[in-house]
């Protein structure tokens, strides 16, 4: 049986750049995030948390795709922050967050889900004790 | 199978290479389209019939011989066969654990889906068959 566990030379229609939101890493992804694309999500995910941020925050507002290439990105996140963070998807589609709770993800405690930019604030806030 | 009442087919056969799938995808907007599906129907569609197109070019083990999507429509339902010429496999258990978290497709496709249906070619190869009921 072959593996491929590189699927980095997929042809992917992703988008990212990072901001900061209250001092966390807010990453802004656009377009579909699939098993071409998702491993690039990925990479720039690890260095926030290779540099030990404990919140990391997706702006999913412009993602009009996810399947279970996107997924396993968010589910390994959520597993290297849940003892002392979370993961956070801020405004995804109706679609994208279905999908988000059939997995699951919606009901783990190191996952949260924001309607926008403002409510993901004021939990950061919240989180760093202001 | 209800296949009585009459139904009309659209094929798409291309490369079992995972560079393919978001063309696939393109593949299942149109259909759904002709069907006037709602946007969230054409979502489920999109995410199953891609789920199983990524599985079947992962076990297609450098087989070269085409995957083969098609998309029946009929007048209660919509169906999407996806055939290929390897075996349906279950992901390797010591990749479960990094970060691939294989093995979602098919409960992501159970989920979405009215009807999964996956078959053993004579051949060797897979059929899996996907069914939204309209």
């Amino acid at each position: 049986m072959i593996v491929i566990d590189d699927w980095s030379y997929m042809r992917s229609d992703m988008l990212v750049s990072t901001e900061r939101l209250e001092g966390s890493p807010l990453v802004i992804v656009s377009g579909e995030i699939d098993h071409g694309s998702s491993g690039a999500l990925q990479t720039k995910i690890d260095t926030f948390l290779d540099c030990g941020d404990t919140v990391i925050l997706l702006d999913l507002s412009d993602v009009t795709y996810i399947d279970s290439g996107g997924i396993s990105v968010l589910l390994s996140t959520v597993r290297r922050l849940r003892s002392d963070g979370w993961l956070a998807a801020v405004s995804p589609n109706a679609n994208v967050r279905r999908l988000l709770e059939i997995v699951g993800l919606k009901v783990d405690h190191g996952f949260r889900l924001f309607d926008d930019r403002e409510t993901a604030a004021a939990a950061v806030q919240k989180m760093a004790g202001h | 199978m209800n296949t009585s009442n009459t139904s009309r087919c659209r094929l798409i056969s291309v490369a079992p290479d995972p560079v393919r799938l978001a063309e696939i995808r393109r593949f299942v907007e149109e259909t759904a389209a002709e069907v006037a599906l709602d946007a969230e129907k054409t979502f489920d569609l999109k995410v199953a019939v891609s789920e199983a197109c990524a599985n079947a070019v992962e076990h297609s083990g450098g087989n070269h011989a085409p995957l083969e999507v098609c998309a029946f429509l009929y007048s209660d339902r919509i169906v999407f066969k996806i055939s290929d010429g390897g075996d349906f496999r279950v992901p390797a258990a010591h990749s479960r654990s990094d970060w691939s978290n294989r093995g979602l497709g098919l409960p992501l496709m159970v989920a979405l889906m009215d009807e999964v249906c996956i078959a053993k070619t004579r051949g060797g190869g897979t059929n899996v068959s996907l069914s939204l009921f309209l």
